[in-house]
């Protein structure tokens, strides 16, 4: 069972490693604001949960969290087998993973340069 | 970690941390070269200087400006005519550059008298143009010229005119990279904000880190003008200098080259509260999310979608012929910065290639953190390579074609590898469906030119074929095609013209009648 | 109407003619075999160059750079230079020169590059590339003077002096050939080879045109071996073909070592060739032999067919290097042309002195001005603002769009012509070169004329 998580989290970083830029801001401030935004309207998008968009941050990332959740569907069937909680641990999944690549784990020397 | 040694490199240890190989299993905490470190003298790097990332890179797309340099003439002429970023005003920006030709009495005298006196004959000479940007060089930051002050005095004493004073010289940083950066944090400390502009939309961008590279810029900004978008300024290429005063008016800053523009959209976001979103010109897939992901910011993604699908229905054929016959072909990927992760995965998917390398010039660790993600196993990714190094990696991977510059892409010439002008383009623009297109066209002529082809053949030894009198690329590609592909009705080779920026700058557009009553601030 | 020689007036730079004298040092470098040349300075100042150069030739040449970053801009970056040449040791081992060639930044900063040469010479060298030739060459050339001209000319100069040595007379004569092309290395090799006469040719450029092989070479490169510099103390005469570019190494030799000089005319144009062969005759004791007296025929009989036909009274402007510029003009003489407008590209003073410029002014007729510290502005104001009329430019691709924006036929000549195919296989001087440039002139006003239906008709009966 943790395999097959562990397995479908690869699957969907492998996704967003290919496809996407937002994880790559500069510093990790910025990153972990873009990991935490767009992975959780991800999340509540996937799970028909209200989505905050009001504020131009907010829009921003959502915007990227509707084309992630699109992508997810059209390219994993197997997430549409999910329930909301099973959706919920896999995201976090996800998002932990995502931190690690893009920030804990990170070689990038510059992330922690306090000016851009 | 995963690095890899280049033999040529072996007595320079420094270079071990600067190539690795992503294997199976490694990720980017394990798989990640340094980057964007002093260069190691002697080796032959390709990298260039920091006043050329200012000048050369960013500034100069600028297209109504007096672009002068405050030094000898040698740093102006060598940055002039080695682009193809044009504009719509005739490419004035291309056409004239200007030094203050700094001598040997002024180096030891000072030359801020000898620059006032310039800047008045510049703008004398070109009466129709107020606005220019100054630029130090080595020469003159060494000697303490004050090129704000003297700027300053003549703004006072023509108040017609506006100047922007950027003081990147040659040896501020690592590579060109340090110029990118002064430039992009110098222009907003100066000038953003200091013009109001009038806003003719609901949905108002700045376009940042785009340089119209033989038009690219011109068609991304048709496809927003065809969702009734409003590109306030674009950053740099084709932009207009008094547009991109007043950047902090904008919703939303689209991002394309974070390496070279990031800098000023993080600025604008903290000092405007601007959002940023970084998309991709290059590819179907990339360029439809990211003319959806605009569409969706502004609640017109239904504009998006329609781009999308009628400019698909028009060009995938196309691109997929080309995919069928470049399958499997390797690509070394090595650009400057920030093509790496702008084309890596997307030429790979669309277009079926294999690439096998990517290199950054001057990039950042950033760039290869995107470059390697966006790269299958077993690519080899090299930061700041240099000339040995670039010899030794194509006769280990064997490329059919590189993508790269113009003077290595001679190199590559040599070992019979072709080359495509990252940089440049060949028979661009390759930014838009359209462009894409044409990128896979230039790609496959490279791949399957029948010159090249008779570059392997040694005519002392080799057998000669009495009866091949010619060949064509499709005689070549098509050899190992199926029937059904090399015949299919459903493809077709490229059916473009070969101009197609001017038809883009004579059209009209729809009228989006706004929403809301506009506040003309 | 007369020849009228005089500066520009403004004090600034629109469009240069020439770039800085580090890219003039840096080709004198690429000349010769088993070299790579360090600049010393920002990394733009070799980058750029070797684009420069990749243009024009559609080649890539070895240079390499000590990158100079802010801390050695702010304490000094001779270290730098250490460690090039060090790299540049291990990583190439067939490197034997090194010129160190120094730009504006380093010349500012006040670093030694004679101290660093010597204490590599007593230290690095002798302790770890014992047994291994290296020459190291500092070369001065920073880019607040002079231009690319004078950084080709004294680097040569400093090139030659460090190697020449008497030994015993060799019989041959050097031959500078200044800033040429590979082409123009074939045509006067041809005319010396028609004399038998044995030549040191500065600098073997030939093989710039390095072809693509089936085993695949990686590289263009010079052909001056150290041996030939060394022999140059050695030869019964030295001819500079141009005055500017070359000139002060002869002059170096013939006070060095005696050997008899002769610097100049530059072969541009059927007159100039023949003071050529003359000199070399002179110098050789050899005669002009019959076969260059019927290339010279050739050469004449397709000049003949151009000139009063559709050369004469053509207004035309020229700029580039001063001895180009010059040669051609006299040349646009001879051809009936008129020779309005001369533009050399940078400030040397002694223009004025040079007798070719003399000669213009005591005897041109028609209004005439050589503009000296000159730039294209100086060419495109003129059309623009104060009604020049021209029928033909001459000059290199960086005055491009003067030709295509006014409408003014153009004949690419000199350095860079990066915008037209292959033209550094094809000689300016000689006989081979009068008539490719007489061809090359003709058919670019013809495509004009048909362009612009001025008189195309003409070409029907000719």
């Amino acid at each position: 069972m943790e395999d097959m998580m562990k397995d479908r989290v690869e699957q969907l970083v492998d996704y967003i490693m290919k496809n996407c830029l937002w994880q790559f801001h500069s510093r990790a401030w910025d990153r972990e604001k873009q990991n935490e935004g767009i992975l959780t309207k991800t999340m509540q998008i996937l799970c028909e949960e209200p989505v905050e968009k009001e504020t131009p941050m907010d829009k921003v990332h959502w915007v990227d969290a509707v084309c992630l959740a699109d992508a997810f569907k059209e390219h994993y069937s197997w997430l549409a087998a999910l329930d909301k909680g099973e959706i919920k641990l896999l995201m976090q999944g996800l998002k932990e993973r995502m931190d690690y690549l893009t920030i804990t784990g990170s070689l990038n020397a510059e992330l922690t340069d306090p000016h851009y | 970690m995963p690095y890899h040694k280049f033999k040529c490199s072996e007595c320079i240890p420094e270079r071990e941390k600067h190539a690795v190989v992503k294997g199976p299993g490694e990720d980017l905490t394990s798989a990640l070269p340094l980057g964007y470190l002093n260069t190691i003298p002697g080796s032959i790097s390709e990298r260039g200087c920091a006043y050329c990332g200012a000048k050369h890179v960013i500034g100069t797309p600028m297209k109504d400006v007096i672009h002068m340099s405050h030094g000898p003439v040698g740093c102006t002429y060598d940055t002039w005519q080695t682009k193809r970023y044009i504009s719509d005003n005739d490419n004035f920006q291309l056409k004239y550059t200007y030094a203050t030709d700094m001598k040997e009495k002024h180096i030891i005298f000072g030359a801020e008298k000898l620059l006032k006196q310039n800047i008045i004959e510049a703008f004398k000479a070109f009466p129709d143009i107020k606005r220019m940007t100054l630029y130090q060089t080595c020469a003159s930051a060494l000697i303490g010229d004050d090129i704000n002050a003297v700027a300053a005095e003549v703004m006072e004493e023509m108040p017609e005119v506006d100047i922007f004073v950027c003081n990147a010289p040659g040896f501020g940083g690592p590579s060109q990279s340090g110029g990118h950066h002064k430039i992009n944090i110098a222009w907003i400390n100066q000038k953003v904000g200091n013009v109001e502009p009038k806003i003719t939309s609901e949905y108002v961008i700045n376009y940042v880190g785009e340089y119209n590279i033989q038009g690219d810029q011109e068609v991304m900004v048709d496809y927003f003008r065809r969702m009734g978008i409003q590109v306030l300024s674009t950053f740099t290429g084709n932009g207009s200098y008094d547009d991109l005063r007043a950047m902090h008016r904008a919703h939303l800053n689209v991002l394309e080259c974070a390496r070279s523009a990031e800098y000023i959209c993080n600025e604008l976001r903290v000092r405007y509260g601007t959002p940023r979103l970084d998309i991709d010109g290059f590819g179907f897939e990339a360029l439809s999310s990211s003319l959806r992901k605009v569409g969706l910011f502004f609640g017109i993604e239904d504009r998006a979608q329609a781009i999308i699908d009628e400019e698909t229905a028009r060009w995938k054929p196309e691109l997929d012929w080309y995919k069928e016959r470049l399958k499997g072909k390797k690509v070394c990927l090595w650009p400057g910065g920030s093509k790496l992760w702008h084309w890596a995965h997307a030429i790979h998917a669309e277009m079926g290639v294999e690439v096998v390398s990517v290199y950054t010039k001057f990039g950042h660790q950033g760039d290869m953190e995107k470059g390697i993600a966006r790269c299958e196993e077993g690519a080899l990714a090299i930061d700041d390579p240099n000339e040995l190094e670039a010899l030794e990696a194509m006769e280990m991977l064997k490329p059919d074609i590189i993508f790269t510059g113009k003077r290595p892409g001679e190199v590559a010439k040599k070992l019979r590898v072709p080359y495509l002008n990252a940089h440049a383009y060949h028979n661009g623009p390759y930014k838009g469906f359209e462009g894409w297109v044409r990128f896979a066209r230039d790609i496959y002529n490279g791949i399957y030119s029948p010159i090249h082809q008779l570059s392997f053949i040694d005519i002392s030894k080799d057998e000669i074929s009495t009866d091949t009198k010619f060949l064509t690329q499709k005689m070549i590609s098509d050899v190992n095609l199926s029937e059904e592909v090399a015949c299919s009705k459903d493809l077709r080779e490229y059916t473009g013209k070969y101009e197609t920026i001017t038809a883009l700058r004579n059209k009209t557009y729809p009228d989006f009648p706004a929403q809301k009553k506009l506040s003309v601030v | 109407m007369q020849c009228e020689v005089k500066n520009k007036e403004r004090a600034g730079v629109i469009n240069p003619i020439l770039t800085c004298q580090p890219c003039g040092a840096q080709y004198a470098s690429i000349g010769i075999k088993e070299c790579i040349g360090i600049v010393h300075g920002g990394q733009g100042c070799v980058m750029f160059v070797r684009l420069l150069f990749s243009q024009h030739f559609k080649e890539s040449f070895e240079l390499a750079s000590s990158s100079l970053h802010e801390d050695g801009a702010v304490f000094g970056a001779t270290h730098r230079v250490e460690e090039a040449v060090d790299v540049l040791l291990m990583r190439y081992p067939h490197v034997k020169v090194i010129p160190i060639i120094s730009t504006c930044s380093t010349e500012v900063i006040g670093d030694d590059i004679d101290g660093v040469v010597l204490k590599l010479n007593n230290g690095l060298l002798k302790e770890k590339y014992a047994g291994r030739e290296v020459h190291l060459i500092p070369i001065h050339s920073p880019s607040f003077k002079g231009s690319m001209v004078s950084g080709y000319d004294v680097a040569v100069k400093d090139i030659v002096s460090h190697f020449a040595k008497k030994d015993k007379p060799n019989g041959k004569i050097n031959l500078f050939t200044g800033w040429v092309n590979p082409g123009d290395v074939t045509a006067i090799k041809h005319l010396l080879s028609e004399m038998q006469v044995d030549a040191t040719v500065l600098f073997e450029i030939e093989s710039f045109d390095s072809p693509l092989m089936p085993d695949g070479n990686s590289v263009s490169y010079g052909n001056t071996t150290i041996e030939d510099l060394t022999e140059t103390a050695d030869a019964l005469g030295t001819i500079a073909l141009n005055r500017y570019e070359g000139g002060q190494a002869a002059q170096y030799l013939e006070n060095e070592f005696d050997i008899p000089t002769i610097i100049g005319p530059t072969p541009i144009g059927i007159r100039n060739t023949d003071i050529f062969l003359q000199n070399v005759k002179k110098m050789t004791g050899k005669p002009i032999p019959a076969s260059l007296v019927r290339e010279r025929g050739i050469a004449l009989d397709a000049l003949t067919d151009l000139t009063h036909m559709f050369f004469a009274d053509k207004k035309v402007a020229i700029y580039g290097n001063a001895d180009l510029v010059i040669g051609l003009a006299e040349f646009c003489l001879d051809l009936e042309m008129k020779p309005v407008l001369l533009l050399l590209g940078d400030d040397n003073t002694s223009y004025p002195d040079d007798p070719r410029i003399k000669a213009l002014q005591a005897n041109v007729s028609f209004q005439m001005e050589v503009i000296m510290n000159a730039d294209l502005w100086e060419l495109e104001n003129r059309i623009k603002n104060e009604g020049l009329e021209l029928d033909l430019i001459l000059g290199h691709s960086k005055g491009r769009f003067i030709s295509i924006d006014y409408n003014i036929p153009m004949v690419r000549v000199g350095f860079p012509t990066y915008d037209r195919a292959g033209l550094h296989r094809h000689p300016v001087v000689g006989y081979a070169g009068a008539t490719w440039l007489g061809e090359e002139m003709a058919n670019t006003l013809f495509t004009d004329m048909e362009y612009k239906k001025n008189k195309e008709w003409v070409l029907n009966v000719w």
